[in-house]
């Protein structure tokens, strides 16, 4: 189909200084865990976003300087010629598909770690890093600050020579030149610190000397964090940025504007749980009022007319994507095709950026099992071969997560038939009722999106209602068999604190419930006080706490944990969450592991404390958010009770298991594990994954032979 | 005993459409075909009358009118559990009156206990066909069904339909009869993928037709009506709008 005539603006070519961009689609710096030293990876990841109508794709945080390495975080970086060397790839691929190549030239200041180079940092003023424990700077003196503006010139250089045609000074998540910019980083009292224009001196130098050493030919993009809520101490709006964009408008090129310091960056990259699309607005267009560059901004835009209202309201000139990049790379062309319902819409988990807060592995995507895998498994997400034994019929069971992607993909592969066979009445697994939890609502999306491509797959159907047993498995007449049928949480108090159940802990009580309980099967909290054990340490406790504390109830949130829910700083959703369950009332006991359950009360010791002496919190019921287990009933009975030989019997060549039946594990991962197999389905041994690429120096030399 | 099912593979329209060169139908490369909602209701209505009442060498028999491509609905009444089929080979999109003629003699060959049909098709929704079909085999017949209950002995039904505004009908019926099926007078039953592979072994008969006569009717033209000029809204109280209606009716009538 063709593009709707409504999105034309959306492909409107634009200028950015000396450099034309093709249409208004950006990718904005974001890591993906390949740095300078997977340069194929990085290369093929951004390269399948320029395949798919990205007029201008970025680097991630481009360090200049061994003193600005971020080890154990994984950042590109350009400290050498090997660097331009390898970064060079990325460009000439992002050329080849007619988009423009950006840099996102970067000096961190105290939130450097330096583990790697163990240089020094240099900062505005000796405070360690809000971000990064135990990080000091070197306070910069007039020489450093010569020296630093030095660096970032050479890498510049460097940056054009490997192909850039956009060079940033990037400013914003608190790094060096916004901490001159903003009281809270900068506390000197020379001509860099105090007044406005000595905050803004470093910034607008640093711009100068760049735009004068490759801004003929060189676009100068500026990022800049335009509000990073911390009152009089932060940058603000209209006292710093404002200025600023007027201070230095004739010698920007372009404007990236968002909101946000690094310590709680959650406010810019917006989980979906907090923030809706577009949530940066007001600032973008508060910058593009007074500048008479182009501004760009990201805000999880995944909607083309949000996009087109964006533009059309005057608040942004490009539309810039992160996450909704990662989640589909193809987003431009398929506006530009009209294919809208083939948009795998990013659901704002953020489980992407749980990675790079981690250290370093390379990133996942819940929608895009593909995300990642371009370069070292070769997988496209738009584009699949059919299977070497594309003629035989492939039975799931289990449309879960896994399920429906296995089976998707399945389809897409060309299978002759695939039957997608759940008990419940629709597709969706966990996914039909996690969504429901406080803030999940675009977690459907999960479901929407595969639903919506199944229903179009001729050879996927799906088979609702029905719940096979071993023999039903063994006489439907399928030659592959994949069972997915997914996890439960534990009904006894299981838990990966003491490896034992807890005392007490007894599902089938009416006191005593499981999240699956409450959100599919509506069983009842009694009373008015509850106690959640969470053992899990992810979004379920917190998010069943947040549930019962807004139906009025008083509830305490115990975990083993030295804090909540930990996973979810990963995610950027804990400062927030923090907030919710704080103003809700909710008792959070940490470093506590109950000994023993019973109606009315929960019993429990300080895990540190060697003489365990007990305290009892009410609780007129219980949600043991302990741990899941794998519902592999089913499977044991293939395997174990019928044998795989028999099921050979009847034709059957393999059957396999994928997502939480083998071991519950994020959703991300479980769409892994079904795109996975569905990928390898016609290998020699579809059970185990084939190698992957892994991009590292080999040492030539001959192997001794045994 | 026996039961004919007479099904229908009908057209689902995806999101584009365009006519053929002579403006008479929708062109087929824009379109999905599926086996029609209301004939696989019949389908598990039959085979679960068989399986409750019927013995050995009790058959349920689909027939359809169309090209080779229509027995892909058949097969999958035949996944579902049919016996065999009957195809008249013939062009897709007859008209009702058409299809019942052409359907008339195979059924009457067949000599069956009992004929079914869905209610009416999802691409044409004439509800015609039925009807005719049943007229010309000179059957009895209860249209929009949505409960039997058979005695094959007495050669008696009772059957339940369904009328307007929500009120059912009882009434019973001497058999063999014609019964025009209803949706949600079951839930049609999924075929095993042994099943499907087993109906393509099942046996499908082709039969030439009769002449079938006249068409009872010619498309002259397939078109997307034009877009109108607009709604327009009236304002005012009851009495305002109740004239100003009148006065745009006159002039409309003019």
């Amino acid at each position: 189909m063709a593009r709707d005539p409504k999105y034309d603006i959306l492909f409107e070519p634009i200028r950015l200084g000396p450099k034309t961009m093709k249409n208004r689609f950006y990718q904005i710096p974001h890591c993906n865990g390949f740095g300078s030293e997977k340069p194929l990876s990085q290369a093929y990841f951004r390269a399948l976003k320029a395949e798919g109508g990205y007029g201008a794709c970025c680097t991630e945080y481009c360090s200049i300087s061994p003193e600005s390495d971020d080890t154990h975080r994984v950042s590109a970086r350009l400290w050498d010629d090997d660097d331009v060397k390898n970064l060079s790839v990325m460009c000439d691929m992002l050329h080849e598909h007619g988009a423009l190549a950006a840099a996102e030239l970067w000096y961190g200041g105290p939130h450097a770690p330096c583990m790697e180079s163990r240089c020094v940092p240099r900062g505005p003023s000796q405070i360690p890093s809000d971000f990064e424990h135990l990080t000091y700077p070197k306070e910069m003196d007039k020489d450093d600050i010569r020296e630093v503006q030095q660096l970032y010139v050479d890498a510049a250089k460097r940056a054009r020579e490997a192909g850039f045609d956009i060079v940033y000074v990037y400013g914003s998540h608190s790094y060096l030149p916004q901490q001159f910019l903003t009281p809270y980083y900068n506390r000197r009292t020379d001509e860099y610190g105090g007044s406005f224009e000595n905050r803004a001196r470093f910034w607008r130098e640093t711009i100068e000397q760049v735009r004068e050493a490759v801004g003929d030919d060189t676009a100068i993009a500026v990022r800049m964090s335009t509000d990073m809520f911390m009152g009089d101490a932060g940058t603000q709006l209209e006292r710093d940025c404002l200025p600023f964009v007027e201070l230095v408008d004739e010698i920007v090129d372009v404007w990236d504007i968002n909101v946000s310091g690094i310590s709680e960056w959650g406010e810019d990259a917006t989980p979906s749980r907090f923030y809706p699309s577009g949530r940066m607005l007001p600032w973008q267009e508060a910058v593009k009022k007074v500048s008479k560059k182009p501004v760009l901004g990201v805000g999880r835009f995944t909607s083309p007319d949000l996009m087109v209202e964006a533009i059309n309201g005057g608040k942004l000139d490009i539309i810039a994507t992160c996450r909704p990049s990662i989640s589909d790379p193809w987003l431009p062309r398929k506006i530009d095709e009209g294919r809208l319902d083939d948009i795998r819409e990013c659901i704002g988990c953020n489980i992407c950026i749980s990675r790079w807060e981690i250290g370093g592995p390379p990133l996942i995507c819940t929608q895009n099992a593909t995300a990642g895998e371009e370069y070292r498994r070769g997988w496209h997400p738009e584009k699949f071969e059919t299977a070497e034994n594309a003629d035989n019929d492939v039975l799931v069971v289990g449309a879960g997560p896994a399920g429906m992607e296995c089976a998707m993909i399945l389809g897409k592969r060309g299978m002759r038939r695939v039957h997608l066979v759940d008990a419940n009445d629709d597709m969706g697994g966990i996914m039909r009722w996690i969504p429901q939890l406080p803030g999940l609502g675009e977690w459907a999306r999960v479901v929407n999106y595969r639903k919506i491509q199944i229903d179009k797959l001729p050879n996927v159907e799906l088979i609702p209602g029905t719940t096979l047993d071993a023999n039903g498995v063994k006489e439907y007449g399928a030659e592959i068999v994949v069972i997915a049928t997914g996890a439960y949480w534990a009904t006894d108090g299981l838990n990966g604190c003491t490896h034992d159940t807890i005392p007490g802990a007894d599902a089938s009580q009416p006191w005593c419930v499981t999240p699956e309980q409450i959100m599919r099967d509506g069983k009842d909290v009694p009373g008015s006080s509850v106690v959640i054990v969470d053992n899990d340490g992810y979004f379920m406790g917190v998010s069943l706490a947040e549930k019962l504390a807004s139906e009025g109830k008083k509830v305490t949130l115990m975990t083993h944990l030295g804090q909540i829910a930990p996973y979810m700083h990963f995610t950027l959703e804990a400062p927030n969450q923090h907030r919710k369950l704080h103003k809700l009332g909710v008792d959070i006991v940490t470093y506590h592991m109950p000994s023993r359950i019973q109606q009315g009360s929960v019993t429990a010791t300080h895990v540190y404390d060697e003489e365990a002496h007990e305290e009892s919190w009410e609780a007129d019921a219980v949600v043991l958010v302990t741990q899941r287990r794998s519902d592999e009933a089913l499977y044991r009975e293939l395997k174990d009770r019928v044998g795989f030989d028999a099921l050979n019997a009847e034709g059957i060549t393999g059957c396999y298991r994928i997502g939480d039946c083998e071991a519950p594990r994020l959703i991300a991962d479980c769409i892994f594990s079904g795109h996975r197999l569905a990928r390898e389905i016609d290998s020699e041994n579809p059970e185990v994954p084939k190698p992957f690429i892994r991009e590292r120096r080999v040492i030539e030399r001959e192997l001794a032979v045994a | 005993m026996k039961i004919v099912v007479c099904v229908k593979q009908v057209a689902v329209l995806g999101d584009e459409v365009e006519f053929t060169d002579d403006a008479r139908d929708v062109d087929p490369d824009y379109l999905d075909f599926a086996l029609n909602e209301w004939d696989s209701n019949a389908t598990e209505e039959a085979l679960r009358i068989r399986e409750q009442l019927g013995g050995e060498g009790d058959e349920v028999v689909v027939v359809s009118v169309g090209d080779t491509q229509v027995e892909d609905a058949m097969r999958r009444c035949l996944a579902m559990g049919a016996d065999r089929g009957v195809r008249v080979d013939f062009a897709r999109s007859a008209d009702p009156i058409t299809v019942a003629r052409l359907l008339a003699p195979v059924v009457r060959h067949e000599s069956p206990d009992l004929v079914f049909c869905g209610v009416q098709s999802s691409d044409a929704v004439q509800a015609a066909t039925g009807t005719a079909l049943a007229e010309l085999l000179g059957l009895p017949r209860v249209a929009v069904v949505t409960r039997i209950e058979w005695d094959p002995s007495a050669g008696r039904a009772t059957v339940q339909r369904e009328l307007e505004g929500g009120l059912l009908d009882v009434t019973e019926v001497d058999t063999p009869a014609l019964l025009t099926i209803q949706t949600g007078i079951n839930q049609p039953r999924y075929a095993t993928l042994r099943a499907i592979k087993q109906a393509e072994e099942k046996q499908i008969d082709v039969v030439s037709p009769d002449e079938p006569g006249d068409p009872a009717y010619r498309v002259r033209r397939m078109f997307v009506p034009p877009k109108g000029e607009g709604a327009q809204i009236l304002d005012g109280g009851p009495a305002d709008i109740a004239r100003r209606i009148r006065e745009i009716v006159a002039e409309q009538l003019k």
